[in-house]
């Protein structure tokens, strides 16, 4: 009886511990009103990085590097302010459990930005933004197994590339 | 004290009597030892095992039904959001947005950092002024 009981336990918290991931919140929030949401499966990043002539685009950046290493992209952008508060709060919470370290934290004209990784100094596991105004959250989430240095030499080369290219 | 012979000429109604008249006298309270032994064991037959809580007949099974729906949940395939686009020019597109929006974001972080920077030179510049003079 004992043990079934603690099984019954490590089983509900195995499940707490799974329900917390940028999975779970696409999950909870994709289907709100005002809430544009995009996700991106390990399929189609496999399909994407099968495309030969995705490499030889001028004036973009290569994202195929990155893209092979991608495993899941989800990304909620949220105007409904009946939900903002709690998706703040819920990617804060996944942030929290998830040993993400914080990478970046800007506030400027009612925006918070934060950008969190977790991984290792080589190899970037994931990668989550959330931008929250009054009226706007943005979230953005990575997964896969992004080597850190082609991560960031990504991130710099689009900031330098200036204008949006899509 | 008979003797060996005589024992053997004995009938079997005389050993029995002699058995009887020889027999060593019981102890005085056995009766009353035997009847408490025998009240004693039907109180202790009788008497129930202390009561402990036991736990509902249902617990185990709900346990395991609970678990056997959490595997299920699991295993299900296809419970997993589905791809936004069909098209991976399109989904390309998309990341390369997203990284865009993420570019854009940091930028304005390090612009930030940059201004904190340059207002952070200027109380020094100021200083190391006054102090040359």
């Amino acid at each position: 009886m004992k043990r079934i009981l603690i099984l019954l336990a490590a089983l509900l918290l195995c499940l707490g511990a799974a329900a917390q991931n940028g999975k779970s919140i696409y999950q909870k929030y994709s289907d709100a009103e005002h809430v544009s949401a995009v996700y991106i499966s390990p399929a189609m990043f496999r399909l994407i990085g099968r495309i030969p002539d995705l490499e030889t685009r001028e004036g973009n950046v290569n994202l195929t590097p990155v893209i092979r290493s991608l495993t899941g992209m989800y990304i909620l952008n949220s105007e409904n302010p009946d939900i903002n508060g709690s998706l703040r709060s819920e990617v804060e919470r996944f942030i929290r459990s998830g040993k993400y370290e914080l990478l970046m934290e800007a506030k400027d004209d009612g925006e918070a930005v934060r950008m969190y990784t977790v991984g290792s100094e080589q190899i970037i596991n994931g990668f989550v933004m959330l931008a929250a105004r009054a009226d706007e959250v943005t979230f953005i989430c990575l997964d896969g197994q992004m080597p850190r240095e082609q991560f960031e030499t990504l991130v710099a080369e689009q900031m330098s590339d200036g204008e949006p290219s899509a | 004290m008979k003797t060996l012979e005589e024992i053997e000429l004995l009938s079997l109604e005389e050993l029995e009597q002699q058995a009887v008249q020889a027999a060593p006298p019981a102890p005085e309270d056995l009766q009353r030892r035997l009847r408490a032994t025998l009240a004693a064991e039907k109180v202790l037959a009788g008497q129930t095992a202390p009561a402990r809580p036991r736990p509902a007949r249902w617990i185990p099974y709900t346990a395991l039904a609970a678990a056997a729906c959490a595997g299920v949940l699991l295993a299900l395939p296809g419970r997993g959001p589905r791809d936004s686009f069909d098209d991976p020019y399109l989904a390309y597109a998309e990341v390369e947005k997203a990284f865009q929006t993420i570019s854009e974001k940091l930028s304005g972080g390090m612009e930030i950092a940059r201004e904190a920077g340059t207002a952070a030179t200027l109380p020094t510049e100021i200083l190391n002024k006054t102090l040359s003079k």
